[in-house]
């Protein structure tokens, strides 16, 4: 079922922009891919037992190396951005391996500190970074020739988009094929028994660290995407309070399955875009959510479903009890 | 460098010591006690700077009196976020963490639409020099290194003395053992949370004493507080006092003797270091 | 085959296990007994290595392993058990067992992912041997219900399933008889002496006496973190410091 519903939506977003009635949406949808493959990165982190507040810090890496390598090394973007995703999980692997070896609540605290870091990196180190004030003018990716007939050298949105959806479902296929593989189940025994996994002959700590790495390697990717695509970048663009939104798409999606992310960042970022009420009161709107989500539906949206057939079945077996 | 200025310089150290030292305690009261990242614990900072700013800007009251008011206002907060938000969800951090980044963008807010953006700022009534040793130094931040002195020592006696201080001990050492002796724990988390609230709240009336404040202005205090935190040791409570001590000189002494620059790389390539070889800091344990 | 000698483990001012030396031969059956809180566990512990010892070491089929991480330790053929969390609790009873298939054989894990013929086949070997372990622990008819959902009795038999899928040459039971009844226990017996016939060697931690008798060649005893005697179960039976260390702590004597 999924499979087919997944192609269905794939076809949808292929012919998208040819409905849409203006740039600005095609922004909104944009964005939207960007943080859906934020979201469900995070949750592979996540599921083994981590919770990660660094994918802020990540995808700054990410902005700033590919505009850097572009900019300052001459390189083609088409090289720079897989590179500045390497750069960020190479950071994520050394930092990796320290971190994770710190208690639950600890591990968060050095990773909403790592972002921090980076962030005042950033802002410090002026001569290669240009300071608070960031780098402007990054230019767009190189222009790039499809079967020989195509012309792309975005310079409207409507290119930037497919060019987001071609990095989101690869991205989205990868993150899959990890969560179903044995990689995929090895963390989530370790998130369930971390000792009886090591008592069985696996190392949890190298485990953690592997879904830490390839976990960040999606900001760094998109966050060159992303400045590439605004054509610049500042130490504060990718702040705690960006980190915390993705956490919370993902949230309110639900961690639980691997679709959960994907449906909390679409919801999450298109509905306050169309509703311009929702917009004004966005942060109490989210807020509310949020808790909503925590004390009643705890699995999430994509819970939803589950639930209702629980409380179905419940009710039909006091019905027939009766 | 001459003496006035170095003197200076120190006591500014210290004064930013004090207020450092005031919020990491707070947070590493609330993380180590009950398990949580309180990562709204710098809009509670932000609401005792603004509770102090209207007792004493909008009320006409007295430094003091705006001090002790939004303490005991900030802790009793901190009592009631405690008993509605984290208490249902004692023993899973995951979500009491999700419910505190819920409480980060309410508090903002509300603050926000009530005060509005920009900055404010009130006086300390401890303006113009004293003369210390010969040498002149500010008042207002001599006040500020006493106070925060004084809050510290009775910090220190409240654990060494009382039951409950005690009891807070124990559990911030070591939660699942302290747990089964039957220590009353709703009393203690209600307890951290008040204390570690209202050291906040002390801290953002000492440093709206000095600069200004806004809306905004707690993620500087969180991002601080870990700082001191992972320096001096993750679930330290001396640690919290001598990682504080150690930023607060690092930023309110090199700032004078370098240029800015330099001063603010200093401070964070220190703590990369303890990140990268001894995440858990100087005096603490792996958590 | 397993050489402990002087083995110790201090906390803070508790010396939790003391010098104390332990000599296991291959393929025997080896009875750890002690009042409660004699260090047992922690001596586990030691050797499996959840905890770093103090002071001693441990030598594995001629290799030092003292300190080692525990993982590094499983893949050498130590395999223990645990009292606590033994389970997956939201795995089902069958993918216990085929997560714990993971040592041997060994599943490249780029190979998973990009589902390679190879590791496919290799799955389909693991799910094999995974049902065919079930079978040997009777839980076969419970593959599909998830773990947490067991009665006691079946958690206790599914550690030592997840255990036994490490391929373990040397088998750490930490209390498996802990809260079960007579029929469980003389089952979950019988699966212990099947894989020591099977030539795996068992170390046994465990508070009933009977079946610790019973089934061990050999026994010993520690008390406050020392070894207090060594023998035949009717050597131990008859020793008086062990009598006395039972009844001292308020214990049943065998």
């Amino acid at each position: 079922m999924i499979p087919s519903l997944a192609g269905i939506v794939t076809i949808c977003l292929c012919v998208l922009p040819l409905l849409l009635s203006g740039p600005y949406y095609v922004h909104v949808f944009i964005l939207t891919m960007v943080n859906i493959v934020l979201a469900s990165s995070l949750r592979l982190i996540n599921l083994s037992g981590q919770m990660s507040l660094a994918h802020g810090g990540m995808m700054t890496i990410g902005a700033y190396t590919s505009a850097l390598l572009v900019m300052k090394a001459g390189l083609s973007f088409w090289v720079a951005m897989p590179i500045s995703g390497l750069c960020t999980a190479l950071i994520a692997y050394v930092v990796g391996y320290p971190f994770v070896r710190l208690k639950g609540i600890y591990f968060s605290i050095v990773t909403i500190f790592f972002s921090e870091v980076v962030v005042l990196t950033a802002q410090q180190w002026q001569s290669l970074t240009g300071g608070a004030a960031g780098i402007f003018g990054i230019p767009r990716p190189n222009p790039v020739s499809l079967f020989g007939i195509l012309h792309v050298d975005f310079s409207s949105k409507v290119e930037f988009y497919y060019l987001a959806l071609a990095l989101m479902l690869i991205s989205l296929i990868i993150l899959y094929a990890v969560e179903k593989s044995r990689i995929g189940m090895v963390l989530r025994g370790v998130q369930q028994a971390d000792s009886l996994a090591e008592s069985v002959g696996i190392d949890t700590t190298g485990f953690k660290v592997l879904a830490f790495t390839v976990g960040s390697f999606f900001p760094g990717v998109l966050g060159a995407f992303y400045s590439h695509y605004i054509s610049a970048v500042n130490p504060d663009a990718f702040s705690f309070l960006f980190t915390i939104y993705i956490l919370i798409y993902m949230t309110v999606g639900g961690e639980k399955g691997f679709f959960g992310p994907v449906l909390g960042a679409a919801v999450l970022t298109i509905l306050p875009e169309v509703s311009r009420p929702l917009k004004a009161f966005e942060p109490f709107v989210f807020a509310a959510v949020l808790i909503a989500v925590i004390f009643f539906v705890p699995e999430g949206m994509a819970g939803i479903p589950q639930m209702v057939r629980r409380v179905k079945t419940a009710h039909e077996k006091g019905a027939a009890d009766a | 460098m001459e003496t006035t200025a170095l003197a200076q310089s120190v006591l500014n150290g210290l004064a930013l010591s004090g207020i450092y030292i005031l919020i990491a305690l707070g947070l590493t009261l609330v993380m180590s006690i009950m398990g949580i990242v309180q990562v709204a614990h710098g809009e509670i900072y932000m609401i005792g700077a603004y509770s102090v700013y209207y007792v004493v800007a909008v009320l006409g009251g007295n430094f003091f009196l705006g001090i002790v008011v939004s303490t005991l206002f900030v802790g009793g907060l901190g009592v009631l976020l405690e008993r509605l938000c984290f208490r249902p969800f004692r023993g899973r951090a995951d979500r009491a963490f999700t419910i505190s980044i819920a409480l980060i963008l309410i508090l903002q807010n509300v603050v926000l639409a009530l005060a509005g953006g920009n900055p404010r700022s009130f006086s300390s009534p401890f303006s113009g020099v004293v003369h210390l040793l010969g040498v002149a130094i500010s008042w207002k931040r001599l006040v500020i290194v006493l106070v925060g002195l004084g809050l510290l020592v009775g910090l220190f006696l409240f654990i060494k003395l009382t039951r409950t201080g005690q009891a807070m001990l124990a559990i911030s050492q070591e939660r699942e053992g302290a747990a089964l002796q039957g220590m009353n724990i709703d009393r203690v988390s209600a307890t951290a949370m008040f204390l570690g609230c209202g050291l906040a709240a002390v801290a953002g009336g000492f440093i709206g004493s000095l600069f200004s404040i806004s809306p905004t202005m707690g993620s500087f205090a969180l991002m601080k507080g870990i700082a001191v935190i992972i320096l001096g040791g993750l679930g330290s409570i001396p640690g919290a006092v001598v990682g504080g001590l150690i930023l607060g000189l690092v930023d309110g002494v090199l700032p004078a003797l370098t240029t800015t620059h330099i001063a603010g790389l200093v401070g964070f390539a220190a703590i990369i270091m303890i990140l990268i070889f001894r995440p858990q800091g100087i005096g603490g344990h792996e958590g | 085959m397993l050489e402990i000698e002087g083995l110790s483990k201090y906390f803070g001012g508790l010396e939790a296990v003391s010098s104390v030396d332990v000599s296991v031969r291959a393929g025997e059956k080896l009875g750890l007994i002690g009042p409660n809180g004699a260090g047992k566990t922690t001596f586990f512990n030691l050797v499996s290595g959840t905890l770093k010892p103090t002071r001693g070491k441990v030598t594995f089929e001629g290799r030092d392993i003292t300190g080692k991480s525990p993982h590094y330790i499983a893949g050498k053929g130590i395999v223990r058990t645990f009292q606590g969390i033994n389970i997956f609790p939201d795995f089902t009873v069958l993918e216990n067992v085929v997560l714990s298939c993971h040592l041997k054989p060994g599943v490249g894990l780029l190979e998973t992912v990009l589902k390679t013929s190879g590791s496919r086949r290799k799955e389909k070997a693991i799910l094999e041997r995974s049902r065919q372990i079930l079978e040997l622990a009777a839980l076969d008819r419970l593959a599909n219900v998830a773990a947490k959902n067991l009665a006691h009795g079946h958690k206790r038999i599914l550690g030592i399933a997840i255990a036994l899928a490490a391929e373990p040459k040397l088998l750490l039971l930490d209390e498996p008889l802990g809260g079960m009844n007579a029929v469980e226990v003389s089952e979950t017996m019988a699966l212990i002496d099947r894989l020591w016939r099977n030539g795996i060697t068992i170390l046994l931690i465990e508070h009933n006496m009977r079946a610790t008798m019973n089934l061990c060649q050999r026994i010993v005893v520690l008390n406050f973190g020392r070894k207090i005697a060594e023998g035949t179960p009717d050597e131990i039976k008859a020793n008086p410091d062990v009598i006395r260390a039972y009844l001292g702590a308020g214990g049943h004597a065998a």
